[in-house]
């Protein structure tokens, strides 16, 4: 029995420093960004008033904090078609090569943006689109489309899809390796059984493949829209939120609020909002997690 | 590696948030730091600069090094930061109440808040008109760090903001230097046609627009509106000069730029870069870069500065200059106040100053007899002179006025170029965050 109670207390003793570790530099600023959210703080003079919610009724008045948060939304929608179901036809599609060498390939050439950090791909990108020096306007214009060049980074209306069609080029690699690997780990005789009853490819992807990498659809689709919620970056380093808040997303704003602004109270409640839009993606990440898994 | 990032940042910021916390959270009283205590010659001295990049970073590199040589036993520890990323830095660092012992400061609203905030040490014991050191610096550079007959800041190069042009260019076109606004617009028509962009501007970051803005509105608004203006508590921002120089930027930025309302996706230093290269006929840049525009294929020989032209029946002040001294505060926190004194002198000696106003930094130091014909380019000179000429400097628009205003100009800024709303829309949301910030 004092064994028993020795080992473990023993055992608790090794994970106690974890546990410090965790509480101090993840769970007490969490608690403190809350207790942060309700002040209006000077960080010059050190100053903190207590302001109860006034900090949330100003952001429910503000409109670029909806404006953030739609533009969230628009990056979650966009990504989930792209990186999610266009990740998944064309994982479908590499994986219907017969050579294998090739599928290889393809995998390596679709893989390799997601290799490059956020930050390389927005000053890439960045450059790319420069409205008098990008490749892209140049482009345009030997295709004999030059009507269609603009400053895509410098107008309120494109600056936000080029932000966003950036990081689809990014992300669209990791999500197809992931199907991919999901599609192999269908057994082919299933696939062989429906062409013996003489469903075409398209059948097949229909009723073989979607089906069978459902689990991994649901855990992609939330991982997916949590990431659009984190999105700060890509955005920073290509327009820091402009030109005129176009582009700003609940990250950023809530960098700016704090860091231009000097505004630490309500930046805090913006993050304490984005806290609990993440929290809520990742339960229901946890949810579809425990979901019973389809065997063969 | 978003979530890895936005992870990193919210820790940052939460701990930022938790040492603050930590330290009770009150107003903190400096302590009445001796400014003209005598230093002790030993330790570690911190010192944030906006000198980071080529060709600024050496000055600060060179001097601390001969610093500690003269002084063995003192360690000279630089953090060099960009004009951009320096302001990012220091709200961290005060944030954490974690600021140098020396640090980087514009004037205006700027440097109020550190002084207001008790964060910069009194030195009108050591640099004060009256004093030995405070006699090395031109009046007005000393004042503009100055609150309540109280000097907090050592100022270190002046810098005004002038409209670069390329003879050259100007010759080709056969286009006169412009005496009123009405020209300078009237000009890019021929200097097009030379091939030229007329005016090289790039937005990326706000700011630039803002500069343009600053002088417009110096021009348009009489002086003390426009003073009343900046601070919240007095502000009306009613007058209609504002919604006429936002307009007459507009008109510059559509007529003589070449990317017109995509300016927004230009960098600064694109603008600057097709100016230094021939590409551009004129370029709006402080005095700070003059010596790095004519370091590419543009020569000092070809390279003029004229200031804005004024528009017409501008009911300003058109003799106003946009520009503003920049220098540095000491931490009145810092144990080592006197030693930090010691070391900005030893900075601001006559040889230093000389030295940082000559290429390649081309800072135009406050020291009297730091900037000379004989030591400084041409327009550097000449650029100096014409900010001594003035009578009243119109201070930044990012960093005169409260931050939410600020801002709120840098994105109407935006919004003007783009052309996202009109000028009377820019105005009514300047005066909302105005009245949001009381």
């Amino acid at each position: 029995m004092r064994a028993t109670l020795l080992r473990r207390t023993l055992g608790l003793a090794w994970v106690v420093p974890a546990l410090v570790l965790v509480g101090v530099f993840v769970y007490l600023p969490l608690v403190q960004n809350l207790q942060f959210s309700t002040l209006k703080w000077d960080i010059y003079s050190g100053s903190q008033e207590y302001v109860g919610l006034d900090n949330y009724v100003k952001l429910a008045d503000d409109p670029i904090f909806w404006s953030s948060l739609g533009n969230n939304v628009l990056y979650a929608v966009v990504s989930i078609v792209f990186q999610v179901f266009g990740a998944l036809l064309l994982a479908a599609l590499i994986e219907s090569v017969r050579s294998q060498r090739w599928q290889r390939v393809l995998r390596a050439v679709y893989f390799v943006p997601c290799a490059i950090s956020l930050t390389v791909a927005g000053l890439l990108f960045y450059f790319i689109y420069e409205p008098n020096l990008g490749p892209l306007n140049h482009a345009l214009a030997a295709v004999g489309l030059p009507e269609l060049a603009q400053a895509w980074l410098g107008q309120e209306s494109t600056a936000m899809p080029a932000i966003i069609a950036m990081s689809q080029w990014q992300g669209f690699g990791y999500s197809t390796l992931l199907f991919a690997v999901a599609i192999q780990r269908i057994p082919r005789e299933i696939y062989g059984a429906a062409a013996i009853d003489g469903v075409g490819p398209v059948g097949r992807f229909v009723h073989v493949t979607l089906p069978l990498v459902r689990e991994m659809t649901g855990i992609m689709i939330i991982l997916t829209i949590s990431g659009a919620f984190q999105v700060f970056n890509e955005v920073m380093v290509m327009t820091a939120g402009g030109p005129n808040n176009s582009t700003q997303v609940l990250g950023t704003w809530l960098y700016r609020s704090g860091f231009v602004r000097n505004n630490f109270g309500y930046a805090a409640a913006i993050a304490t909002v984005l806290f609990v839009i993440t929290l809520g993606i990742a339960i229901a990440q946890l949810w579809a997690s425990r979901r019973r898994r389809v065997e063969w | 590696m978003r979530s890895r990032a936005l992870s990193t940042f919210a820790a940052l910021l939460g701990t930022a948030l938790a040492l603050t916390a930590c330290s009770g959270g009150q107003p903190q009283a400096a302590p009445a730091a001796d400014a003209a205590a005598t230093p002790d010659f030993s330790g570690t001295l911190s010192i944030l600069t906006k000198f980071a990049g080529d060709p600024t970073a050496p000055y600060f590199e060179n001097l601390a090094a001969a610093y500690s040589k003269q002084h063995p036993q003192v360690k000279v520890e630089l953090i060099q930061e960009t004009d951009q990323s320096v302001k990012d830095k220091l709200k961290t660092l005060t944030a954490s109440d974690a600021l140098p012992d020396i640090y980087f400061t514009w004037t205006g609203n700027w440097a109020d808040n550190y002084i207001r905030g008790g964060r910069a040490a009194d030195l009108t014991k050591v640099i004060g008109p009256d004093t030995e050191w405070g006699k090395t610096f031109s009046p007005g550079s000393l004042a503009a760090f100055a609150r309540d007959g109280k000097y907090y800041g050592i100022p270190l190069y002046g810098n005004g903001k002038f409209m670069g042009y390329s003879k050259a260019a100007f010759e080709k076109a056969s286009v006169q230097v412009p005496k009123t606004f009405e020209e300078l617009i009237a000009s890019c028509g021929p200097l097009r046609k030379a091939g030229y962009e007329p005016i090289a501007f790039g937005n990326k970051d706000g700011w630039p627009a803002l500069h343009y803005l600053q002088q417009l509105f110096a021009y348009n608004v009489p002086s003390a509106t426009l003073e009343a203006d900046f601070a919240p508590e007095t502000a009306k921002l009613t007058d209609p000069g504002y919604v006429t120089a936002l307009n007459q930027f507009k008109t510059l930025v559509d007529q003589c730029t070449d990317t017109k309302s995509g300016t927004n996706g230009v960098l600064y230093s694109s603008a600057q870069e097709a100016f230094a290269n021939g590409k551009a006929a004129m370029y709006f840049q402080e005095i700070l870069e003059f010596d790095n525009a004519t370091s590419g294929t543009l020569k000092p020989a070809d390279f003029g500065i004229f200031q804005l032209p004024v528009p017409a029946n501008a009911a300003g002040d058109p003799a106003m200059l946009e520009g503003s001294p920049e220098g540095y505060l000491i931490n009145a926190k810092s144990p080592r106040v006197a030693l930090a004194v010691d070391f900005m002198k030893f900075a601001t000696s006559l040889e230093n100053a000389k030295t940082l106003s000559a290429p390649p930094y081309g800072q135009p130091s406050t020291v009297v007899g730091a900037v000379t014909a004989d030591n400084s380019s041409k327009a550097v000179y000449e650029g100096i002179q014409l900010v001594n000429k003035a009578p009243k400097l119109a201070i930044w628009l990012d960093t005169v006025t409260v931050p939410e205003v600020a801002d709120a100009w840098l994105s109407g800024g935006e919004a003007i170029v783009s052309g996202g709303m009109t000028a009377d829309k820019v105005l009514e949301s300047v005066r909302q965050a105005s009245d949001a910030a009381k």
